[in-house]
C-alpha cells in the first residue's frame, strides 16, 4: 500500500498467476537473478546489484524504455503507470511490505545460504 | 480529500454509442454509501414504472462500494437492474476480481443503458473506453468468449464479465459470469445484458484505490482479519464452503427433495463436503484478497462426466440440482452446474425449474418429449432440459426458459400448486416449513424468493435471537428478527460486503473500516439505518412497478402441504400464520396494512 499510496494488485511487485479457471495459482516473485537479463539489457545502466545481491533500479537513471520488462523471463518488471519508469521488487530494503501485509503467513523472506532466526 | 471512492460513474448508452462520466454526488454517498444503495437509488430515480426490463430504457448497473478493491477482507460488487424474471428490483452479487477492477480503472460503477444494434463488447482500460464489435463472439459460451476476448486484446490479466448463449437468447433467469466461477446469478441480469446486445465488459485498471487514513485503515483491516480468524463459522466456510450445509439442511428437514415434496434426502452425504472432497476438490480458492477462501476448486477426473474443472458445488446448487432432482452422484451434479455456468443460466433457478418439469411430467400435466423420459433421478433428462432451456429449443425448452411462474401459468390447472417461487424468483434451497421466520424472509425479500437478504434459520433452530426465545414453528416474534437482519444486510451490501465475511466481521469493524477509508465518521448503527432507507425505497420502487401486498406470500406447497418428513414433520406455514407475520412485519416497518411505506 505504501509504494503507490493505495491498493491495486496490478501495482504489486509480485504476481499471483491464475491458471486453468483458477484451478491453481502460481506465485511469482523476482528471482534477483545471478545472470540478470534486465541489468544486461538496460541501455542507461540504471539497474545495479545492491546489498544482499538484490537487483535494484535507480529511478534517476531509468529512461523508461521498457527493455528490462521486455526481457525479464518471468514478467517481474513493469513500467509504473504514474512515473513511466521501470519498477521491480527490491525487497523493500530487507523488510518487505508484502510479507508484513500477508494475512496468512504464506510469504516470508529467506536468503539463500542463510539460516533465518 | 482522499477517500476510497473514485467519485466517478461511467455511463454508457449503447443505443448511440455515447459515453459520459458522472460525478458521484455527496448526498448519494451520505444517504446510500455505495453498492446496493447506489443501485437502488439510481434505479428508483431513472427507471420509471412500466419500463420494459428487456428494452432500451432499463439500466444495467455494475456497482462497487467504498471498500471494494481495498485491503478490507471479503468484499464484492453487485449488479442492479429491473428484473425481467420478476418485473421488480434486482440486485445480484459477485465475488472474484471484476468489481475491484472497476475501481482500479477509476469508477465506482458502470451504468449501461440503451441497446446496441449489433452485438458488442465494452473494453475499458483506465480512461480509454471503447465499444467493440462482438459479432464473432455471439453464440459462444462464457468460458470461450472470455478466452477469445483476452486473445483479441493480447492480455490474460484483463477481468471480464460476460454472458453465454442463454443471456443472448434472453432466457429470463440467465446470469452474468464474472470469471471464474463467480456469477451475478439470480433474477436474469444476463437476459438484460443480452437484450442490450452486450456480450461482455472487459476491464483493466492501473489506478490505486486510496483510503483516507492509511494507518487507521490498516489497523481496522487487522481487526477484521482477527475477527474472521476467531469465528467458528468462518472456519467452517474455510474447510468446506457451504457444502457442509447439505447435511445440516437434511438433518433439520429443510433440504428440498423432489421439487420440495420432501425435506430430507437419504443420500445427502454424497452431495455434501464428504462426497465433494472425495470426488471433486483439489485445493482452495479465494476471491481477490479474501482470507476465507470458501471456494474449493477441483476437477471431475473419473466416471461418465470426467474431464472438466469444477469449483465447489455450493449448497444451493448441490441441493437444487442434486437432492431436488433426486440425483446423488456429485460428479453428475457438478457436470449439470458446469453446463449452466457455460450457457450462463442460474443453476439455482434451473434446478428448481427442472424439478418442477420432472414433477409435472411425472404427474402427466404435460407429456415428456418422445426422446427422453423427464422424471426424477434421470440425469440425462436434466441435461436435456438445460440444453433446451439455454437454447430455447423445443416446446418444453421455450416454456421453461420463462421461469417457473410463467411456465406454471401457461400449463394451467394444478401446476401453480407445485411452482416454487416468490414474486417469480424461483425459491432457494431452504424449504421454510420447519422455520417460519425463514418463510417470512422469503415472503418479504425485495427481489423475490431469495434466502440472502435475511437468513434467520440458524437463530430459529438455536431457539434464540438477541436474548428473545424463539419457537421455530411459531409465527410469533419473527418479524422483528427478519427486519433487523434485512436492514443490516442491505446496509452492509452498500460496502459491498460478502455475506460470508459478515459471519465474522462485526458491525463496529465495518464502521471503522468505512470511517478510515472515507474520512466520514460513522458508527455501527449506520448500517441498520441505511438498510432501512434502502428497504423502504426499494419497496416504493416495487409497488410502483405493479407489485402489491398479495405477492408477499409463499409458494403454495409450503402453505398447503404439511412437511412429510424431518423434525418439523406435519408442519406447514398456514395462511393464518402468514397473515400474522405479514401484518406484524408491516407494522414494525412502519408500513400500512397494504404494505406501503409512509416514509421514503
Amino acid at each position: 500500500m505504501d509504494l503507490v499510496g493505495g491498493y491495486n494488485p496490478r501495482r504489486a511487485r509480485l504476481l499471483i498467476l491464475p491458471k486453468n479457471e483458477n484451478l491453481y495459482h502460481i506465485p511469482v516473485v523476482c528471482n534477483q537473478c545471478e545472470n540478470a537479463y534486465c541489468m544486461k539489457v538496460c541501455p542507461s545502466k540504471a539497474i545495479f546489484r545492491g546489498d544482499d545481491s538484490v537487483v535494484c533500479i535507480d529511478p534517476d537513471k531509468c529512461i523508461g524504455c521498457g527493455l528490462c520488462a521486455q526481457y525479464c523471463p518471468i514478467g517481474m518488471i513493469q513500467l509504473d503507470a504514474d512515473t513511466q519508469k521501470a519498477v521491480k521488487c527490491e525487497l523493500c530494503q530487507g523488510e518487505p511490505l508484502c510479507v508484513e501485509a500477508c494475512p496468512t503467513g504464506a510469504l516470508e523472506l529467506v536468503y539463500k545460504g542463510k539460516i533465518n532466526d | 480529500m482522499t477517500d476510497a471512492y473514485t467519485n466517478k460513474l461511467l455511463m454508457i448508452d449503447l443505443s448511440c454509442s455515447s459515453l459520459e462520466t458522472l460525478s458521484v454526488p455527496d448526498a448519494l454517498k451520505a444517504d446510500f454509501i455505495g453498492g446496493k444503495g447506489f443501485g437502488a437509488k439510481l434505479l428508483y430515480d431513472k427507471v420509471p414504472p412500466g419500463t420494459d426490463p428487456l428494452g432500451k430504457d432499463n439500466l444495467l448497473m455494475f456497482m462497487t462500494g467504498p471498500l471494494t478493491g481495498t485491503m478490507a477482507p471479503a468484499m464484492r460488487g453487485c449488479v442492479v437492474t429491473k428484473s425481467p424474471l420478476t418485473g421488480i428490483f434486482l440486485d445480484s452479487y459477485f465475488g472474484g476480481s471484476f468489481a475491484p477492477e472497476i475501481k482500479y480503472a477509476g469508477y465506482d460503477g458502470i451504468i449501461i443503458k440503451g441497446c446496441a444494434k449489433t452485438p458488442v463488447f465494452i473494453w475499458i482500460n483506465d480512461d480509454h473506453v471503447e465499444i467493440r464489435d462482438a459479432r464473432h463472439l455471439w453464440g459462444t459460451d462464457t468460458l470461450k468468449s472470455n478466452r477469445l476476448i483476452k486473445e483479441e486484446l493480447h492480455d490474460d490479466t484483463i477481468k471480464i464479465a460476460n454472458i453465454g448463449q442463454a443471456g443472448e437468447n434472453q432466457v429470463l433467469f440467465s446470469l452474468i459470469c464474472c470469471e471464474y466461477n463467480r456469477q451475478a446469478g439470480r433474477g436474469g441480469a444476463g437476459a438484460v445484458m443480452g437484450s442490450k446486445n452486450l456480450k461482455a465488459i472487459a476491464i483493466k485498471g492501473s489506478k490505486p484505490v486510496n483510503v483516507h487514513d492509511p494507518q487507521r485503515f490498516i489497523n481496522a483491516c487487522a481487526t477484521a482479519l482477527k475477527e474472521l480468524e476467531n469465528s467458528p463459522d468462518i472456519d467452517s466456510f474455510r474447510q468446506a464452503g457451504t457444502a457442509a450445509s447439505v447435511e445440516f439442511a437434511n438433518e433439520t428437514g429443510l433440504l428440498p427433495h423432489k421439487n420440495y415434496q420432501n425435506g430430507t434426502f437419504v443420500k445427502a452425504a454424497m452431495l455434501s463436503d464428504k462426497g465433494q472432497s472425495k470426488h471433486l476438490w483439489l485445493g482452495s480458492n479465494a476471491c481477490m484478497g479474501c482470507p476465507i477462501r470458501c471456494s474449493k476448486i477441483g476437477a471431475v477426473r473419473t466416471g461418465k462426466y470426467k474431464g472438466f474443472v469444477t469449483d465447489i458445488v455450493e449448497y444451493e446448487s448441490a441441493a437444487l440440482m442434486g437432492s431436488n432432482l433426486d440425483i446423488s452422484d456429485i460428479r453428475a451434479v457438478a457436470y449439470l452446474v458446469k453446463l449452466c455456468d457455460l450457457y450462463g443460466i442460474d443453476s439455482m433457478s434451473t434446478g428448481n425449474i427442472i424439478g418442477f418439469a420432472m414433477e409435472v411430467c411425472e404427474k402427466g400435466l404435460i407429456p415428456s418429449p418422445k426422446s427422453i423420459d423427464i422424471k426424477f433421478g434421470n440425469v440425462a433428462a436434466a441435461e436435456h432440459l438445460i440444453h433446451a432451456i439455454a437454447n430455447r429449443k423445443g416446446t418444453l425448452g421455450k416454456l421453461l426458459s420463462k421461469g417457473v411462474k410463467q411456465a406454471a401459468e401457461e400449463i394451467g390447472g394444478i401446476a401453480k400448486n407445485i411452482a416454487m417461487h416468490t414474486k417469480g424468483l424461483e425459491s432457494p434451497a431452504w424449504g421454510p416449513r420447519g422455520v417460519s421466520g425463514m418463510g417470512l424472509a422469503l415472503m418479504t425479500t425485495d427481489r423475490g424468493g431469495c434466502h440472502q437478504r435475511g437468513f434467520p434459520v440458524s437463530y430459529e433452530l438455536s431457539g434464540e435471537w438477541e436474548g428473545h426465545p424463539l419457537d421455530p414453528l411459531s409465527p410469533v416474534g419473527k418479524a422483528q428478527m427478519v427486519i433487523a437482519l434485512q436492514n443490516y444486510s442491505a446496509g452492509t451490501d452498500t460496502l459491498v460486503k460478502c455475506d460470508f465475511g459478515s459471519y465474522g466481521i462485526s458491525d463496529t469493524t465495518y464502521a471503522e473500516l468505512l470511517s478510515a477509508a472515507t474520512g466520514r465518521e460513522v458508527t455501527a448503527d449506520i448500517f441498520i439505518k441505511t438498510g432501512e432507507r434502502i428497504w423502504n425505497l426499494v419497496r416504493h420502487f416495487n409497488l410502483a412497478q405493479g407489485m402489491d401486498a398479495s405477492k408477499d406470500t409463499l409458494p403454495l406447497r409450503f402453505i398447503n402441504e404439511p412437511l412429510p418428513d424431518g423434525p418439523a414433520k406435519g408442519h406447514r406455514i398456514s395462511k393464518k400464520d402468514m397473515t400474522y407475520m405479514r401484518q406484524e412485519y408491516y407494522k414494525l416497518r412502519g408500513w400500512n396494512e397494504k404494505g406501503v411505506p409512509s416514509k421514503l
